[in-house]
């Protein structure tokens, strides 16, 4: 049951397949097929506009639900306004709030969805949607989207996870396989934590291997996907360990890093885009902060600019390395905040309306896709669901949205929940 | 039908109290060996205090008693007599026992060998593993109430207070700190959480001073938790109903509930009981004559702030100073920051609410009878309510959340939200319905409670060996396989490092930060509040909370120490990144929220982390404490009960000597990096 860690090359059996199955892909352009996986094939996908040109996701994802009236969707109207001004930008259609005047350089760029609702007001709620395209519910954990593409396109990565998440301590792959469990990187500034060796590697080997043999009991005597996960993180850290892959990480030597600004978000950003640049798949960039009860504009001006600079800098760096045509960039949060200003000079939870953008990796730039009523209230044209929103991010990464996966349950889902892509918005 | 079985219920458990079968005392042993069945009644100087089956009482002098039981006089002095304990705990197995029968099940899993069961407890009440020593003198005792014995023990344990707070930190979302307690330093509260478990204060006493403090942090620290979410008042309201409720109705805040009957309305009703309540500063603010704006300070005189001020200026404070202008605003902020009810008050429904927006509504419970007004406050009637043997949610929660906290499973599930047909349909509801009035006739005696859970056969069998899918019935056979909590693994590493010094040692402690912001505007002078704020401006940041009160009134603050402490004592939460968080401490962000999956970082800190390092290094204290043993054999032996607390099986034994015989000392720090690094470390079996 435990596996041999690591082969004499660096890499266990069942890497070599993977190395194999993503050189054919690279080369030939093609998945090879589940007999050689193990798993059940993606279906062939229809051939619909732009999709499957992203071949890696950032998904930028803001906690605490960000101001839609601040950001993405500013109106007109004084009284929703609370001291954000309205600014245009370089794309005729999209405006944006005075708190992002170098974004709004980035417009043509940038798909900007103001007619996002959601039925979650409360934080927890919201985020699961919006990250699993499923509703919370206690009986099964629903996988995010980077273990979910990673079912349905195959592993592509040879040493790298192809799912990462910056900004969060732990993460899991819900009723999926723990193997495809997205890699937790915790501050981005910190890369990957605990990676010196404390001994010589022989010496480092045989405690490994003492370890394997005496964790073994105890994995077979319970039968328990915790354990079992342990063993696959092991075998995990190991590949990791010994590769050369892992300066990815280290943001030290990188020159660009002030660029990004010095900041968890900034700093996430400029990780994902060396990752991407690596091959991994998907990487969420989870910052908070957004959850502005009190003195929004205080606050506001301690996150957008933030986001002004970390969005901006990834988009040029994104450009100026042809990454960005492959690259899809979303930027989503759990709901928008309310027009009215509260009693404490804050901005509520507002799922009614909100805002979410969608930029490079086969996306048409420079549009504005739905619209919220004159206050930023309620959706005025083109609603879009969270499980909208994942499916256009599936349908711009050539994610068969169609193809059912079955839990251990035997529950079925699907990718996005049903949710349907927008099919405006590709180019 | 619920109801009168709950009633049919309760008479029995009455009756039973009352009845109190002779079998069920304790019997106790003279030293000329004469025995006794008894009930402990109390310790007079050096005398013990028994009652006999027929009512009689009888003074016996302690040290006419075997060692043993005048061992368990010492202990029942502290914890009551356990014969309630015990028969409650066999109506526990007796309930079990019939509904796994019925389900086809021969009996509970098999009992738990004595190794299991010493870690597991250590790691369930107090928190972390046992030590080499309690190992061994566990093992080496021969005392037949030897399980008993220790469960009550580890009860009266420091342990227990810090591994308690530790579950409720993540319950009720305690952080010291940061975005969501509007800049308030919450130590005073945390302080007051660690203060009340400590005194195992009941959890009734402990709810109704949280939902009914007045006043602020410092005052009383219990405003911690209305003033964790101050300006965020109805999301606040629905942690409340998950927290004490089992209730998840955060949908209903925006739309009726789907499944069940909770609609808007219900909403904000149950939180128009929070509908009187000031909680910030801002709506003290009064208009001067000329139309300007001032705020007063809460409970201080009128005009005291502005006072307040010049004094300060006098004191030399610069207010053109950007900088020392705002520390002083801090101060004055927190000073303010409190909890009131005020009957004129009205809190409407925000005006973006679809259908009540902007709607006042009259208090309302959401399940259950109305609250009783009768005079008090809205806050008081709601406590009142709350803790009302009659409140239909609130002993079952508790009772529950208790029960999973033993079992890694509830009875009913997901702790924070389910409802009355889950409560029907559960797989033991009958124990369910018995632990709930246990729960009441121990009167929320949290200690006394997990005493019972602990002596039931069911706890003490070996985990579940297939885990049980999440959608199944559980019919609790024994308890599940559970991970380490976060704290119980930085706990139970920091204990290798550092002994068991570490069960006493303390690091913040809210005191300091109380003292200096509770303020009697009455009788305190403009120079001693100043005084304080001096205090609190040269020690904001994190040293504030780190102060000890070395003596009373004493305003110097305490030493920091950053290393050696448990997680209890440690900043709340623990710094992202940091081996806690990676390990899945909750963020404090919502309820809930402690993470037990694994991870790549995980498995790095534990292979390469300095922890292990400090364990396995050249001064490994694995090594130097384990010299006292001469022949490889006891050493492999010592190795396995300080990181495992088991022996080895004989394979393991040869093998752990074949390494010492190939590589010396260096076999040891091996096969210690191997324990650490396989996966049963981290497992409570």
């Amino acid at each position: 049951m435990i596996h041999q860690l690591i082969d004499l090359a660096g890499r266990s059996s069942l890497n070599r397949r993977r190395f194999m199955e993503s050189t054919a892909k690279m080369t030939l352009g093609v998945t090879l097929g589940s007999t050689f996986l193990g798993r059940t094939p993606a279906k062939a996908q229809a051939a619909a506009a732009g999709a499957g040109k992203a071949t890696s996701l950032i998904y930028i994802y803001l906690g605490g639900g960000m101001s839609h009236l601040d950001t993405f969707d500013p109106k007109t109207s004084k009284d929703v306004m609370g001291g954000t001004e309205l600014i245009s930008t370089k794309a005729d259609p999209i405006k944006l709030g005075s708190l992002l005047p170098k974004l709004a350089e980035h417009a043509p760029k940038m798909a900007v969805i103001n007619s996002m609702f959601s039925t979650n007001g409360a934080h927890e709620q919201g985020e699961y949607i919006m990250r699993t395209g499923y509703n919370k519910i206690s009986t099964i954990v629903h996988p995010t989207v980077g273990p979910f593409a990673q079912e349905l396109l195959g592993r592509r990565g040879k040493i790298l996870p192809d799912s990462v998440v910056v900004g969060q301590s732990t993460s899991n792959a819900g009723y999926l396989d723990p193997a495809l469990s997205p890699l937790p990187i915790a501050d981005p500034s910190g890369g990957v934590p605990n990676t010196m060796l404390l001994t010589e590697q022989d010496r480092f080997d045989r405690r490994m291997e003492i370890a394997n043999r005496l964790g073994k009991q105890f994995i077979e005597k319970y039968k328990y996907n915790g354990p079992k996960s342990y063993v696959e993180y092991y075998d995990q850290a190991n590949n990791l360990l010994k590769s050369t892959e892992l300066e990815a990480f280290d943001l030290t030597g990188e020159s660009g890093r002030e660029a990004f600004g010095m900041n968890r978000l900034g700093q996430g950003c400029l990780l994902a885009r060396r990752l991407v640049e690596k091959g991994v798949r998907v990487v969420e960039v989870v910052s908070g902060g957004w959850d502005m009860h009190e003195n929004v504009q205080t606050r506001l001006q301690e996150r957008v600019p933030e986001l002004d600079q970390a969005l901006s800098a990834l988009f040029e760096d994104l450009e100026q390395r042809g990454l960005l045509a492959t690259t899809l960039v979303a930027l989503g949060t759990e709901f928008g905040r309310t027009p009215d200003i509260n009693p404490n000079s804050g901005r509520d939870h507002h799922p009614a309306a909100y805002s979410t953008m969608l930029a490079g990796g086969g996306i048409k730039g420079g549009i504005v896709y739905g619209a919220s009523d004159k206050q930023g209230k309620k959706v005025a044209e083109n609603p879009v669901k969270p499980e909208d929103f994942l499916a256009t991010i599936g349908h711009a990464m050539g994610v068969p949205l169609d193809q059912t996966i079955y839990s251990p349950s035997r529950r079925p889902f699907t990718f996005a929940n049903d949710g349907k892509p927008i099919e405006a918005l590709f180019a | 039908m619920n109801r009168i079985r709950q009633c049919i219920l309760t008479v029995a458990i009455i009756l039973a109290a009352t009845l109190l079968p002779r079998g069920e005392a304790r019997e106790w042993t003279s030293t000329d060996g004469r025995k006794l069945q008894a009930v402990f009644v109390g310790i007079q100087g050096d005398k013990i205090e028994l009652k006999l089956a027929n009512g009689q009482s009888v003074s016996v002098p302690k040290d006419r008693l075997i060692p043993a039981d005048a061992e368990a006089a010492e202990r029942f002095a502290v914890l009551g007599d356990d014969s309630f304990t015990k028969m409650s705990a066999r109506n526990i197995d007796n309930l079990l026992a019939q509904t796994l029968v019925k389900n086809g099940f021969k009996s509970f899993n098999d009992p738990l060998p004595d190794d299991l069961f010493v870690r597991r407890v250590y790691l369930d009440i107090i928190g972390r593993i046992p030590t080499r020593e309690e190992f061994q003198k566990f093992a080496d005792s021969p005392r037949p109430d030897k399980r008993e014995a220790l469960i009550d023990e580890l009860l009266i344990h420091p342990g227990r207070a810090s591994h308690l707070f530790n579950y409720f930190a993540d319950m009720y979302r305690l952080t010291a700190a940061g975005d969501f307690n509007n800049g308030i330093r919450m130590e005073p509260y945390i302080q007051w959480w660690k203060d009340s478990l400590t005194q195992n204060k009941t959890y009734d006493q402990i709810v109704r001073e949280m939902v009914t403090a007045t006043g602020n942090i410092g005052h009383n620290p219990a405003a911690g938790f209305l003033l964790r979410d101050a300006g965020m008042e109805f999301d606040a309201f629905s942690n409340f109903g998950q927290v004490l409720l089992g209730i998840d109705v955060s949908c209903a805040q925006c739309h009726d509930h789907p499944f069940e009957e909770w609609t808007m309305e219900d909403f904000y009703s149950m939180a128009a009981f929070f509908g009187q309540t000031q909680r910030t500063l801002s709506s003290y603010k009064t208009e001067d004559a000329m139309g300007m704006v001032k705020a007063e300070m809460p409970g201080a005189p009128a005009g005291w702030l502005e006072q307040f001020r010049t004094f300060a200026r006098g004191k030399g404070i610069n207010f053109d100073d950007p900088a020392a202008s705002r520390q002083f605003g801090w101060y004055t902020t927190f000073l303010g920051w409190n909890l009131a009810d005020i009957e004129t008050r009205i809190t409407p429904v925000p005006e973006s609410v679809y259908d009540v927006g902007g709607k006042v509504f009259d208090p309302g419970t959401l399940i259950g009878k109305p609250a009783k007004a009768g005079g008090k406050s809205r806050r008081e009637a709601l406590a009142d309510w709350l803790t009302d043997p009659e409140n239909p949610r609130f002993a079952v929660v508790i009772a529950n959340r208790m029960w999973t906290r033993a079992f890694g499973r509830g009875l009913v599930n997901p702790v924070h939200d389910f409802s009355d047909d889950d409560i029907k349909n559960a797989s033991q509801m009958q124990t369910l319905a018995f632990v709930t009035n246990e729960m009441k006739r121990v009167n929320y005696d949290l200690r006394e409670f997990m005493r019972i859970l602990y002596n039931t056969r069911a706890y003490q069998s070996i985990s579940t060996a297939e885990e049980p899918d999440a959608a199944d019935k559980y019919f609790f056979q024994g308890p599940v396989l559970r991970r380490m909590r976060a704290e119980q693994a930085w706990d139970s590493l920091t204990l290798l490092g550092e002994g068991p010094e570490i069960d006493t040692r303390k690091g913040r402690d809210g005191s300091f930060l109380r003292e200096l912001l509770k303020v009697d505007f009455e009788k305190e002078t403009m120079d001693m509040v100043f005084a304080k704020y001096e205090a609190f401006s040269s020690n904001r940041g994190e040293t504030m909370g780190l102060a000890v009160a070395t003596e009373p009134g004493s305003l110097s603050p305490g030493q920091a120490i950053n290393e050696g402490l448990r997680a209890s004592e440690m900043v709340q939460p623990a710094a992202a990144a940091s081996l806690l968080d990676t390990f899945g401490q909750s963020d404090r962000f919502v309820t809930d929220q402690h993470n037990f999956d694994g991870s790549v970082p995980q498995v790095l800190a534990l292979m390469n982390g300095g922890v292990t390092s400090s364990l396995t290094g050249s001064a490994s204290k694995l090594v130097t404490d384990l010299e006292k043993f001469d022949g490889p054999d006891d050493k492999v032996r010592g190795v396995f009960a300080t990181l495992l607390s088991r022996f080895p099986t004989e394979e393991e034994l040869s093998l752990g000597m074949k390494m010492m015989e190939d590589y010396g000392d260096d076999g040891i720090r091996d096969l210690g990096w191997a324990l650490i690094n396989s996966p049963e470390f981290l497992y409570i079996q």
